[in-house]
């Protein structure tokens, strides 16, 4: 048998000053693709940056490629974050800025961006097409980078690793903000490119994966764990016994108006391009809607809308809570009765907050906390925080935390002023099944109060119960709406 | 026209440069009322402009744009802008007459043309809002006087102040009411509503007039924030070329150090700022900022005076007349220098790394800082007003240079600042040239710490930390800004 790829031996590891992986082994041989699965926060994006030499190089990590092979011999690390920069170099960029129009073109297009990727791996562009066409991104060639939805940037991120084809491809929550066509098309790619010889490492929680897939493992106590398939629970995982805090479970919630969202014929255009044409929906107080369609369906925009983060809002026929968008209204004013998670928001989060002050900021709609909140609104966050398990966090900075804890904070500053509309897209993104779970047991008992819901998921799975209504996009229409008879309530 | 200013008597001069107040979060309470249901039109739709009309409009104003009809006509970057964003744009004669408030946000150089075409227009006890002081000010226009004429200046660029605001804050601003048109008395109340609703009042609010305006900032930027970042990044270059500093190295650590640098200068005033030295580096700082003070005394002071007289706003009035002659020049001449031409080389410098290369612009800039502050106090600005005009504005000019060098921050500010950095860089350079014979790699482009044990007289420190630390700029300082919470960094490449 010829050496392994990948030889990790004693590797010692610290997050932020707390060790997270401990006398770490790990051997990965010829033809294996590893899965990597586990609760957040238990080290596998410090593992996979380790591997891929992201920001130091251990010697305790030997990766011997195949000398053979016409791959490129290189450890490709694909973040569950995405990063991008202007046109001077700069990422200096602010929350919803893509939709003010002055501001797009200070970006590459996403052409630009694969070329000058291309260029620099040496890859013929002719081949990037088909990676394109697979995860239905050609059509987004002439955007700009800022344009582009969470989902799009995750998609643009796959579309560079896919086409450059590493011999070791270590891919960090692939599936966050994809929709159900495009993981498919995603999982054929996987095995295809592993079948020519890449070898791929996973970290993933979810059920749906490529079937070349033939190694799991989970990271407990700092060391690397095999596991079999069966050993991945999905369905015996029991929730929290904690009681939701009584500010929120006691509390009914009182709608400013029986119709929250009343949309009459609303369009949406960038130049030429229409993101939303003709949409009229309504949504009564009380209500639990989800919010499908395919990434670039136009969800995004219709959300920014409800939320007042877009300029175009004010040339719409569209009522909010009761009053005509641009009747003297201030986006304040409709953000305050609104709880707003989406990747967006969390991606343009101050990462200089404090898990504390980031969970407070909720009750102001702001990035970040800018004022003293008072007694009740502590002693509300406390509870909160304590009911989220993030006690021993409450004093650490967003940003140096892993990606799941951030999320959990930023879920509790969601629902901390227990708001008539909850606007949740993608909540979970991030999350591990228990907390997937957890949170949705959460929403449904928030939502017995009168609550308000509009729910943005890709995956089955991670929709609440109390869900009764549906309404469907496609290239920016309104496909259908319909009544889920099923309902689990 | 002739000069407002001097046209006072000596005691309303001191009392008009006298007016500053930081205002307390609970002026605002009234939020956006005083500006409810009135018509605000813009004049302009630069950065400034669409993005103050943006926060205007989603704090539930009723906001539109009016542009020159050859602009509307020619669907120029001001027309797309704001139609864009789904505003009414329309011409002068379209929209003035029936407008509340009028906002100029025009480049100086065009304010007389523009008020003088708007003012016919405007109805009877309109109000006109200007964000700098300079036509009112120095070139004198007078305005019909059933107007209210008002001033609210947000102390950042267009896209920060729309970027704080969405993230549920605002940027530092500045505001006034022009005594001398103010016949109902409710320019105040309108400027405070202007503030709420640019998000401004979330941020600290100072209140100022025309007057300490215009003569506070033209010396701050001036001097600091652009002269003598210009200077300073130059002479460093040249110097590290001179004594072979790698070149690409140099100017890395020019375009970027500054900025880093001046970070400190934010969180921590100067004090902040010089403790990120070590021991050693922070008395060798000290010593040669205090020569630095004393060769540039007497050109911090010819600036002020010239503004204070008036004779700078007549010189570049003149330049104007000329075509903008000498500010071309002078523009051209900076894109030519070595700093400018050479691109930052491809090397990592760590964050620390910025402050123990490159002493020699921490001196720069606590002389910079602490000179242009006590020379605006001793011309009768007060110390709020000159803490906004230098320690305060510096990282910000700072961000524009590590963007794009000095090329960027000369495009970004505007052209009266650029004016008169160059005529500061032009007069600085030689007052500094004996003094830069002296200085060494050691004090920039390499590690002031290698090869020296470390060790500092324990009296020598704590006196430096003292003189450091009692100066009025510093105690200002602190107070304004614990006003202006949660500031955020800027980030670097």
């Amino acid at each position: 048998m010829s050496q392994p790829v990948v030889h990790i031996t004693k590797l010692n590891l610290k997050y932020r000053h707390k060790p997270v992986l401990m006398d770490l082994n790990w051997t990965i041989n010829r033809n294996e693709n590893w899965l990597l699965c586990g609760t957040s926060g238990s080290g596998k994006t410090s593992l996979a940056k380790a591997m891929a030499g992201i920001g130091h190089s251990y010697s305790n990590i030997e990766i011997n490629f195949n000398p053979q092979s016409s791959l490129p011999a290189i450890a490709y690390y694909v973040a569950n974050w995405f990063q991008f920069k202007d046109l001077e170099g700069q990422s200096n960029f602010y929350y919803q800025q893509r939709y003010n129009k002055q501001s797009t073109e200070t970006t590459a297009t996403v052409k630009a961006e694969l070329e000058s990727f291309g260029k620099k791996h040496s890859l013929s562009i002719h081949e990037v097409d088909r990676v394109l066409a697979a995860l239905g991104f050609s059509e987004l060639k002439d955007s700009t980078l800022i344009q582009l939805s969470s989902g799009e940037h995750k998609k643009l991120q796959l579309v560079k690793a896919l086409w450059l084809k590493p011999q070791l491809l270590i891919l960090d929550l692939p599936y966050n903000g994809l929709d159900v066509l495009s993981r498919k098309n995603l999982n054929a790619l996987l095995e295809e490119i592993s079948e020519a010889g890449t070898q791929l490492i996973l970290i993933s929680n979810e059920a749906e994966l490529p079937g070349c897939i033939n190694r799991i493992a989970t990271i407990e106590e700092g060391k690397l764990v095999e596991i079999s398939a069966d050993e991945r629970t999905w369905n015996d995982i029991e929730a929290s016994d904690k009681p939701v805090p009584t500010f929120l479970s006691e509390s009914v919630v009182n709608a400013s108006s029986a119709e929250i969202i009343r949309m009459i014929n609303v369009n949406i255009s960038y130049g030429e391009k229409q993101v939303l044409k003709n949409i009229n929906w309504e949504v009564k107080a009380g209500e639990k809607w989800v919010l499908h369609g395919h990434n670039g369906s136009g969800k995004s925009t219709l959300l920014s809308l409800i939320c007042g983060d877009h300029p175009q809002a004010y040339a719409n026929d569209f009522h909010l809570f009761g009053n005509k968008r641009g009747s003297g209204e201030s986006i304040w004013e409709i953000k305050e009765r609104i709880g707003l998670i989406s990747p967006e928001l969390h991606w343009y989060f101050d990462p200089s907050a404090t898990v504390w002050q980031s969970i407070v900021s909720g009750f102001y709609d702001s990035s970040g906390l800018f004022c003293d909140p008072g007694y009740s609104k502590k002693a509300k966050t406390d509870e909160l925080i304590h009911y989220f398990g993030l006690d021993e966090y409450k004093n650490t900075l967003m940003n140096e935390l892993p990606l799941g804890k951030q999320r959990l904070a930023l879920l509790a500053r969601t629902i901390v002023k227990n708001p008539e509309l909850l606007i949740l897209d993608e909540p979970c993104q991030g999350l591990d099944q228990q907390q997937t779970l957890h949170f949705n047991k959460l929403v449904d008992e928030l939502c017995k109060n009168g609550t308000t819901l509009i729910y943005v998921g890709h995956f089955e799975s991670q929709i609440p119960g109390c869900i009764e209504k549906r309404i469907l996009l496609e290239n920016g229409e309104v496909k259908s709406v319909e009544t889920l008879l099923e309902s689990v309530l | 026209m002739s000069n407002y200013f001097n046209t006072l008597p000596l005691r309303e001069k001191l009392n008009q440069l006298g007016v500053c107040d930081f205002m307390d979060s609970s002026e605002f309470l009234d939020g956006v009322n005083a500006l409810k249901g009135k018509k605000l039109v813009i004049v302009g739709c630069g950065a400034q402009g669409l993005n103050q009309g943006l926060n205007l409009r989603d704090s539930g104003l009723n906001v539109a744009y009016t542009l020159r009809k050859e602009a509307i006509e020619g669907k120029r970057d001001s027309w797309k802008n704001a139609t864009e964003n789904n505003f009414t744009v329309g011409t002068y004669e379209e929209l003035i007459p029936t407008a509340d408030v009028v906002i100029n946000l025009t480049p100086d150089k065009q304010h007389t043309a523009v008020v003088t075409a708007i003012m016919p227009l405007m109805k009877q006890g309109a109000t006109l809002l200007y964000s700098h002081g300079f036509n009112i000010v120095e070139e004198g226009m007078q305005i019909r006087k059933d107007i209210t004429v008002i001033m609210v200046a947000p102390k950042c660029p267009g896209s920060e102040v729309r970027a704080e605001y969405v993230r549920g804050f605002g940027v530092p601003t500045l505001i006034a009411v022009h005594p001398e048109n103010d016949p109902e008395g409710k320019g105040l109340a309108q400027a405070k509503a202007y503030c709420v609703g640019t998000g401004g009042h979330r941020a600290g609010v100072l209140k100022s007039s025309f007057v300490a305006e215009v003569k506070s900032d033209l010396m701050g930027e001036q001097t600091i924030l652009c002269g003598l970042l210009q200077t300073g990044s130059i002479l460093s270059f040249d110097k590290m070329i001179e004594k072979g500093i790698d070149a690409g190295y140099a100017s890395k650590l020019v375009q970027y150090g500054v900025e880093v640098i001046t970070e400190a200068l934010k969180h921590g005033g100067v004090s902040g700022m010089m403790d990120r030295l070590s021991n050693v580096a922070k008395v060798k700082a000290f010593e040669i900022s205090e020569e630095l003070k004393d060769i540039m005394r007497p050109l911090f002071q010819k600036h002020q005076d010239d503004i204070m007289s008036g004779e700078f706003s007549r010189t570049m009035m003149e330049d104007w007349a000329a075509g903008d002659k000498n500010l071309l020049a002078w523009r051209a001449a900076t894109g030519e220098t070595a700093f400018e031409k050479t691109p930052a080389g491809d090397v990592k410098i760590g964050e620390q790394e910025y402050f123990d290369n490159y002493t020699l612009m921490v001196a720069f800039v606590r002389a910079g800082v602490e000179l242009a502050f006590e020379t605006m106090v001793q011309a009768g600005i007060k110390p709020e007003s000159a803490y906004y005009e230098s320690l305060h504005e510096t990282p910000l000019i700072a961000n524009t240079i590590a963007r794009k060098k000095l090329f960027e921050m000369n495009r970004v500010i505007s052209d009266t600042a650029e004016y008169g950095c160059y005529l500061f860089d032009y007069a600085c350079k030689p007052l500094l040239a004996d003094f830069m014979t002296k200085v060494d790699t050691d004090l920039v482009g390499k590690n002031f710490n290698e090869g020296k044990d470390g060790s500092v007289d324990n009296r020598t420190l704590i006196a430096i930390n003292e003189a450091l630390r009692s100066h009025e700029v510093e105690i200002v300082g602190a107070r304004l800004r614990k006003a202006m919470t949660a500031m955020k960094s800027i980030k670097t490449a």
